[in-house]
């Protein structure tokens, strides 16, 4: 294959680990306080010789409903250019702080999906997050651990085949380094933990043949 | 915030991007076919053992229409043995994959053409529209025309629905597999498929590793795995255990699985990824393995 019909399929092919996106909101907003974001990355694969994220995008908003819930939503900008209407819609929600120190958090989300084009396919499918996060010598950035899944309910895929997975684990860490108004957020993940990644078209970095490290940056503005 | 509402309405009405189109991965840019002088990537080059007589080798034009079509579309194929003789010969109709050109598969026709002996069979091959010196872009349907004008032509020089073999390689197992379960022209004898595709439902659940609809990403059909129900002729399925494209146990193994004709048969081939089953099984017992297939009654 050339090098741009290869990289389409990649795209496709890695679209599994594109599943897990990066932490939405890893801290809850202040009440009433708003905050969007664009994300760009995804899992990394070898392309050319070289380690390269799949640059998957994203857009969110995130609403502050109280000082411990955040509401938020985003588009999968990377699907849309597919004709797929792709959002995640959930909560960040505070269980635990020990102000300007560390504290836990969980995102229950459902990922909606939809053929916007025939008009076909809807699917949602529900994900959890749980984070912890520390400031260092009570600064405002902070640096973030979790796991995530994203889980499947169906029996049955085409062809009534058995659905046979139905979780697809994520590690991640990463650091958000909080300015006034912009915050810019970089996560390191582990994609689909325990899973194969081979066979496959997309060479994944993965673990002995399994998962897939991805790579994501994202910018917030809080407004 | 204008701005962004534009770029996503844009994205919105603009939203067809499909990978149907990179599933052709088609060379339509050389200018002739070069066959045993290729110096392109191969998966395999015979030895001078396997060369064919020139004048066993015939290359033509053929029109082809697919349902719809207001005009035909020119391709090119190739037939590999004496044309004459179709009328008694049984003839194997190789339906190649999705990469380049005929070029790129000329060694494993000229491999096919060696099955239970030198030119024992004659083996017809043709680029679909678009690919190698075929006029046209690739679509589903046009890839079912073409191989249908395959078999218009070998029904006009004779051959019968008995002595018809066909085979499908990778992409080519669609055609293979949609014209023996529902018959044009031809209905084959016999159907061989190499690590075919199951279904581009497949394709993407593979991928995504959810029930997710295929169609998120392509207008392809390519239902193998339905498609074969409709199969009663004997099948052979042949596929690499080490596939990195068509996984052998999502794809294949359910395509085969769902084949309830007469006959079936399997040959898993340790080791070979996509491409690689000729030269992994070794091409004495390939040839073993599709010949014994083809002559059993």
């Amino acid at each position: 294959m050339n090098s741009v019909i290869k990289f389409l399929f990649i795209i496709l092919f890695a679209y599994f680990f594109q599943n897990c996106a990066p932490s939405r909101f890893v801290k809850p907003l202040a009440k009433k306080q708003q905050a969007a974001s664009f994300t760009f990355g995804g899992p990394i694969i070898k392309f050319a010789g070289a380690p390269i994220p799949i640059p998957f995008t994203t857009l969110a908003y995130g609403y502050g409903i109280t000082d411990n819930i955040t509401g938020f939503g985003s588009l999968h900008t990377t699907s849309l250019l597919f004709g797929n209407l792709q959002s995640d819609i959930g909560a960040t929600i505070k269980l635990f702080e020990k102000e300007n120190k560390f504290g836990i958090s969980a995102s229950p989300a459902i990922q909606v999906a939809y053929n916007v084009r025939n008009q076909t396919g809807f699917r949602i499918w529900p994900s959890a997050d749980i984070n912890t996060y520390f400031h260092f010598k009570e600064k405002p950035s902070y640096l973030y651990a979790g796991v995530n899944s994203w889980f499947e309910f169906s029996k049955y895929k085409a062809h009534e085949q058995k659905q046979e997975r139905h979780a697809i684990p994520n590690l991640h860490v990463g650091y958000t380094i909080v300015k006034q108004k912009w915050h810019h957020q970089f996560e390191l993940s582990y994609l689909g933990i325990g899973i194969p990644n081979r066979p496959g078209v997309a060479e994944y970095i993965g673990i002995s043949d399994k998962g897939a490290l991805g790579f994501y940056y994202s910018i917030i503005r809080k407004f | 915030m204008r701005s962004i509402i534009l770029i996503l309405f844009s994205l919105f009405i603009s939203s067809c991007l499909k990978l149907d189109s990179n599933l052709y991965n088609n060379d339509n840019t050389i200018k002739e076919y070069q066959l045993d002088n290729y110096t392109g990537v191969q998966d395999f080059v015979l030895d001078a053992s396997y060369n064919v007589p020139s004048n066993l080798i015939t290359l033509f034009s053929l029109q082809s229409q697919a349902d719809g079509e207001s005009n035909s579309t020119t391709i090119k194929a190739l037939y590999i043995g004496d044309a004459t003789k179709i009328n008694t010969d049984t003839v194997i109709l190789y339906c190649h994959g999705n990469k380049w050109h005929m070029d790129f598969y000329w060694q494993r026709a000229k491999l096919l053409a060696h099955t239970n002996g030198k030119n024992h069979y004659g083996v017809l091959m043709m680029d679909y529209r678009g690919f190698g010196l075929s006029e046209g872009k690739p679509t589903e349907n046009g890839m079912y025309a073409d191989v249908d004008a395959c078999m218009k032509w070998l029904k006009g020089k004779g051959l019968t629905n008995d002595r018809l073999i066909i085979y499908g390689f990778s992409l080519g197992s669609s055609s293979a597999t949609e014209l023996t379960g529902n018959p044009r022209s031809l209905t084959p004898a016999k159907l061989i498929l190499e690590a075919p595709f199951g279904s581009a439902a497949i394709m993407v659940q593979d991928a995504s590793q959810l029930n997710m609809p295929a169609d998120y990403f392509t207008d392809l059909k390519i239902d193998n795995a339905e498609e074969i129900k409709k199969v009663d002729q004997p099948f052979l399925w042949i596929h690499g255990n080490n596939d990195n494209f068509l996984n052998y146990k999502t794809h294949g193994q359910v395509v085969y699985n769902n084949y309830s004709g007469i006959y079936k048969e399997k040959y898993l081939v340790d080791g070979a990824d996509h491409g690689e089953v000729p030269a992994k099984m070794g091409f004495t017992n390939y040839l073993k393995v599709l010949g014994s297939f083809i002559r059993k009654n």
